[in-house]
């Protein structure tokens, strides 16, 4: 490894660390934001039994597969949030002008901004997806596959959230559109990929990438297919390159802008 | 030797422009009007190293513009600008390690850390290793006095010592150039002295290159040896305080000296 | 002149932040209607079944009601507002006016959900209309009964919500008691119907703010009779004069301890 990236990570670790470390600053307030997320978290079973209850198969899940979907979607959320934040709120930095701090560091502007902050319930649903995985499938290579998709989920999940924020730079309320379209994957993130068919489902695989992100993963670790893994690792892989050249594109388009609105 | 050279630099900015009315407000949103605002105009000047620079001018004269674009924040649409002999636009990055910029208001820190772990981070992010940045600290806290707070959280710390330390965080990679950006907005005649004098000393014990932005003339006055004055983005003056002072003989204060500059069309003929 | 341009322009911009809360709001429950429609188009493999009394067009409609009176009576008022003036102590200068403050808030809430619930109607019913089309049986006396027993879920709604507000008197926060009562609404109120869950459960779940706030307008809606019409009417008005009761109760004590204690 070079010493660049090595002195990169060593100031992404660090930037990392005391994000969390001021969260946790009132540990009273973290441990209740913690474990009120993984009730949250854990108050939909319930649905889910009764819904079970009813018919034996939705959408091709059972009970397990619904479990495995909770567990990867809030591992690679909470994952996305704990460490990478700073990218859900890429839309209010570039409209503010607020990007100029990291435009005078000597390092990654996109890494600053992405480790720049931290979601509090983050460690919430990091530990819920952990936790639901352990209990309703546990196996070692199960386990190895869920950490390799808990990965990549975040990663597209990251991916997504810096492609639409960086809409922002060439449109002003972009950030409208890009808060859609998150929120819109998130919601999508815990039904099986079943229940939906034709047009609707071709759009969850390409356009809002929950396909990719939760329902692929959740078939390779039911029944393994080397080919569905590298398409989840590649498909994982592109997104984020395309959205760190959207990110690019758009700074340039910053440093060079001329239009004073977003600047004084 | 010349740490900054900028020749004819140039901005334009482009502003939506809105008639007035109903009517108007349809044609924004059909025909939007734009208005072509040169906020820098030509700019001209170097500096030279060691020097203490007063870059001054009314509200939207073009100086927060000019110190981004020489910091590589901005790409300029005309002229050329070095910075230690690199293009801000080109070597960013580069030059980076060699710059520090404190921005008025703006905060840098991390408030629920002390100024040591901040710092920590500072040499972090400019590739020192940790015992470097152990040595670089000590002597910091050494020069400007920061033994007593330097463990403590700095949202404790009061307005004073937490722009002191914003200050010498910028300093842990000895910047050959510091830029400042309004460094004593909103404080109190006490902090202001004080942070005046951390800046001279930073000058004479580095012999770092200032470059300053301000409306406290007390800045200006106690600081610096050389002022330019910027209007519509245009220089309209470049002179030692000194010269400045001779030939405005007469006025009270150097504030009526300037006031007076920044009312006066176009260009200042000064005599030498 | 100017300045009436100005206070144009800020009023203008607040109306437009407005707009963009609720497209956001409109968006949010377009998508969750649409994830139950797809949910429950595969639960309902055959055309014509029943699950738990109800058909697919039923069970759909049933969702989209529930769902609207919990994104229309979504207030600021009964939550926020009111933890924030007791334990701000705000309330001191509220209680000397001539009226009274439980009352006050209620007031706005009602402000807040007659401007929110129409627009989700609305949406709600075009929806309906172009995804699973007209409920079969909906007539004029179904539409009544829905109406009046929306309204009164809304308001039940509200002084529960107010309730857990009041106990701000006495502990710093009230939050996790409101997201317990949100859960208990929006995880088993909103999704299913009563007769769903395991017969056994039924009977407490009756007992539950869950039958009055979205049980009762919902089925109303999609299946009426005028029996099960008189049954809700009286457990919905039954429950809101033990809320109101509660609420006075609580309020009173809360006060007095206030006077007690200085503010």
């Amino acid at each position: 490894m070079s010493t660049g990236v090595k002195n990169q990570l060593r100031v992404c670790a660090l930037s990392v660390k005391y994000n969390i470390m001021r969260e946790m600053l009132n540990k009273v307030t973290f441990l209740t934001n913690t474990c009120f997320m993984m009730l949250n978290n854990a108050a939909f079973i319930i649905q889910w039994l009764i819904l079970f209850r009813l018919k034996g198969d939705i959408g091709g899940y059972t009970m397990r597969e619904v479990m495995l979907l909770w567990g990867i979607a809030c591992c690679s959320f909470g994952l996305s949030h704990l460490l990478f934040a700073g990218v859900f709120s890429l839309p209010e930095l570039i409209i503010g002008g607020r990007l100029d701090p990291f435009l005078v560091q000597p390092k990654s502007v996109l890494l600053g901004v992405m480790t720049s902050s931290t979601r509090i319930s983050a460690m919430g649903d990091l530990a819920y997806g952990v936790l639901v995985m352990c209990v309703f499938c546990f196996s070692v290579k199960r386990f190895l596959l869920f950490l390799l998709f808990t990965v990549t989920g975040a990663a597209i999940i990251t991916a997504f959230a810096l492609l639409m924020g960086s809409l922002c730079f060439w449109f002003v309320r972009g950030d409208v559109f890009g808060n859609y379209m998150v929120n819109a994957m998130v919601s999508f993130f815990t039904y099986p990929d079943g229940i939906f068919n034709g047009t609707a489902r071709f759009l969850l695989y390409l356009v809002i990438p929950v396909g990719m992100a939760v329902w692929m993963p959740v078939h390779v670790m039911m029944e393994f297919d080397a080919g569905a893994l590298f398409s989840v690792v590649g498909f994982a892989a592109g997104l984020s390159a395309v959205a760190t050249a959207a990110f690019y594109r758009g700074l340039r388009r910053y440093a060079s802008g001329n239009l004073m609105e977003a600047r004084v | 030797m010349e740490v900054i050279n900028a020749q004819d630099l140039s901005k334009t900015f482009r502003v939506k422009r809105k008639e007035k009315g109903m009517r108007g407000s349809f044609q924004a949103i059909f025909h939007p009007q734009t208005q072509m605002i040169r906020a820098v105009d030509q700019v001209s000047f170097s500096v030279e190293e060691g020097e203490m620079l007063a870059f001054i001018g009314p509200n939207g004269a073009g100086k927060s513009t000019t110190i981004k674009m020489l910091t590589g924040i901005l790409y300029p649409d005309g002229g050329k600008v070095e910075v230690l002999g690199l293009d801000p636009t080109r070597k960013r990055k580069q030059l980076a390690y060699q710059i520090g910029t404190v921005f008025g208001q703006k905060e840098q820190l991390w408030v629920h850390l002390t100024p040591y772990d901040n710092f920590r981070f500072f040499g972090a992010v400019y590739d020192l290793t940790d015992s470097e940045t152990e040595r670089r600290i000590g002597e910091l806290s050494e020069i400007f006095d920061l033994a007593d707070f330097i463990n403590t959280p700095v949202r404790n710390l009061s307005l004073g010592q937490r722009i002191r330390c914003e200050i010498v965080a910028s300093l842990i990679h000895r910047p050959r150039v510091l830029f400042l950006d309004e460094p004593t907005i909103g404080l109190d005649p006490v902090v202001k002295e004080s942070i005046r004098s951390l800046i001279r000393q930073m000058n004479r014990e580095f012999n770092t290159t200032i470059f300053l932005t301000s409306h406290d003339v007390g800045d200006i006055e106690k600081l610096c040896r050389r002022i330019i004055i910027v209007n519509s983005g245009q220089i309209v003056l470049d002179d030692s305080m000194e010269h400045l002072k001779k030939h405005y003989m007469g006025r009270e204060t150097l504030e009526d000296i300037i006031m007076e500059i920044y009312q006066s069309e176009g260009k200042v003929a000064m005599d030498s | 002149m100017r300045k009436y341009i100005v206070i144009y322009r800020s009023v203008l911009m607040e109306n437009l932040q407005y707009a963009a809360s609720v497209a956001m709001g409109f968006v949010s429950y377009f998508i969750i209607i649409y994830i139950f429609l797809k949910l429950w188009n595969s639960m309902y493999a055959e055309p014509g079944s029943l699950i738990a009394g109800y058909g697919r067009e039923q069970m759909i409609w049933y969702v989209m009601i529930t769902e609207m009176i919990w994104f229309g009576a979504r207030s600021g008022a009964v939550t926020r507002q009111a933890t924030a003036d007791i334990r701000g102590g705000n309330i001191a200068y509220q209680m000397n006016k001539p009226y009274h403050y439980a009352l006050y808030i209620l007031a706005r809430y009602t402000g807040e959900w007659s401007v929110r619930l129409p627009m989700y109607f609305v949406l709600a019913v075009a929806m309906g209309l172009v995804m699973v089309g007209p409920l079969s049986g909906f007539g004029p006396f179904a539409a009544l009964a829905a109406v009046v027993s929306i309204l009164l879920g809304i308001t039940i709604n509200g002084v529960f919500k107010l309730c857990i507000s009041l106990f701000s008197f006495w502990i710093e926060d009230t939050n996790p008691f409101q997201w317990l009562y949100d859960k208990l609404i929006l995880v088993i109120g909103t999704i299913f119907p009563l007769e769903i869950f395991p017969r056994a459960m039924q009977p407490f779940l009756k007992l539950t703010p869950i039958y009055t706030v979205c049980y009762g307008p919902a089925k109303l809606t999609v299946d009426f009779t005028p029996e099960k019409f008189l049954e809700i009417l009286g457990a919905q008005l039954l429950y809101l004069a033990v809320g109101l009761g509660a609420m006075f109760l609580v309020y009173g004590k809360g006060v007095k301890k206030l006077y007690v204690n200085g503010g």
